[in-house]
């Protein structure tokens, strides 16, 4: 009897420090454990800890970021659904997409979502860099943001191009034919590039499949981790967006604030979970 | 030591990324080999203009012999089409048309039809013997050699440019 309890209590103290591994910060029970484990994590809390009122104006930031990482999102997602029936084979490339298009159930659907997402994400990346450049958010402590920001569009462009031949037909063929030509006019390197782009001289079979490759894994990755730069730097440097006013502490000074804080300059630490921490307080 | 380190890394690093070059350059290629067979001289006719579409090549036939064209156009590489007539509509606009350097025809109003080449992609007009007078063309599109095989076919290098005034005499 003995023995079993001590296993059982050896099994409960493992499974106990596992969870404690993952939640490090315990049940939110109270404000402060629940403010302290949204600070402290980069997912929970993406923004930095103290943020400006006017940072965070929609009219100024026009939710551009955003909307190009969830169109991101939304490509990755839709990329991963077409890739089940895609074959990058000259052979099979042009049957797949027209599959995709009218035999495949809502693979209309994900392959239009796809499309537009990838129409969309150039706009949305490209509107961002124009709204960081007109409101000066380029500017110290920020350049090298900046710089991030402009191999990220680069990365969409490429993104674009490379995605442009997968359909294989002539659009795609004879516009690839195009814009590696144009990579042939570069001094020097030119005409090497557009050997080892499209594995040959002409856009055939190797071109499909080098293209598909960066397509599917060189260019979304180097995204991704390139994108992880900006969202880092945004929480530590903060955000651009002028001076505006700090959050508002709360009037009456209690430590939880007692007033339900909807749009009142509340700052980052709004406790979702009041219900729980007024009744379990210990 | 340690600097050595730091410059073996360094090195290492940099031979990786040599060989990795080398590694994505193929070495053998599976494509269209550049040298092929095309039909006897014979059955060509003085004057005439054969496209090959699938060689990207062109087959022409003139009073002093025959010459190949390489069907590439030269702004980005593009496969410019046949046509038998490529001046008329700018002849109406308008448009000045120089006069062929190899063969002196000219376009004009009295006589507006040249046969040519126009490019799908940007427009770019070639007249029947591969010079470019419209559009972003930068030069004439390439000759190639030719000559004739054993079995008496017509053999093409598409490898091989030549001259402009190169012409197998048969």
């Amino acid at each position: 009897m003995r023995v079993i309890r001590a296993a059982v209590d050896e099994i409960y103290s493992v499974i106990e420090q596992m969870v404690g591994a993952v939640f490090r910060h315990g049940l939110p029970l109270t404000d402060k454990i629940a403010a302290r484990t949204t600070l402290t994590n980069f997912v929970l809390h993406i923004h930095p800890v103290r943020v400006r009122r006017s940072w965070i104006r929609m009219s100024y930031t026009l939710c551009l970021g955003g909307l190009s990482f969830f169109l991101f999102i939304v490509l990755t997602v839709t990329g991963l659904y077409l890739m089940f029936y895609y074959v990058p084979s000259t052979n099979h490339a042009y049957q797949d997409m027209r599959d995709l298009q009218f035999v495949v159930t809502f693979g209309g659907l994900i392959r239009n979502m796809h499309r537009w997402a990838a129409h969309a994400m150039v706009i949305t990346v490209w509107l961002h860099m124009a709204r960081v450049f007109l409101t000066g958010a380029y500017k110290k402590p920020r350049e090298f943001n900046w710089g991030v920001g402009t191999l990220l569009l680069l990365i969409t462009l490429l993104l674009s191009f490379t995605g442009y031949l997968l359909p294989w037909d002539q659009l795609s063929i004879w516009a690839v034919t195009v814009g590696t030509n144009m990579a042939k006019y570069a001094p020097i390197a030119g005409p090497y590039t557009r050997y080892l782009l499209l594995g040959g001289k002409i856009v055939g079979d190797n071109g499909l499949l080098r293209f598909y490759v960066l397509h599917v894994v060189g260019l979304p990755l180097a995204g991704f981790l390139l994108m992880v730069i900006p969202f880092w730097r945004v929480r530590n440097d903060g955000l651009s967006g002028g001076l505006g006013p700090w959050p508002v502490k709360p009037a009456n000074g209690s430590r939880h604030g007692s007033e339900p804080r909807r749009g009142g300059g509340s700052g980052p630490t709004t406790p979702r979970w009041r219900s729980v921490t007024t009744v379990t307080t210990r | 030591m340690r600097r050595f380190g730091v410059c073996a890394l360094l090195g290492a690093s940099g031979g990786a990324l040599v060989q990795g070059g080398r590694y994505l350059q193929p070495n053998a290629l599976y494509e269209d080999p550049p040298a092929f067979k095309a039909d006897p001289p014979s059955s060509y006719a003085v004057g005439s203009t054969t496209v090959l579409i699938d060689k990207r090549v062109v087959i022409n036939r003139d009073p002093n012999g025959f010459y190949a064209i390489s069907l590439i156009c030269t702004h980005l590489g593009c496969t410019p089409r046949y046509f038998p007539d490529v001046t008329s509509d700018l002849i109406a606009e308008g448009t000045q048309i120089a006069r062929d350097p190899d063969t002196g025809h000219l376009a004009t109003k009295s006589n507006p039809v040249l046969p040519g080449f126009k490019c799908p992609c940007h427009g770019s007009r070639y007249f029947r013997d591969s010079v470019n007078f419209y559009g972003p063309a930068p030069r004439p599109m390439d000759h190639l050699h030719l000559e004739v095989a054993r079995d008496g076919k017509l053999f093409i290098d598409r490898s091989i440019v030549v001259d402009r005034s190169f012409r197998l005499k048969v």
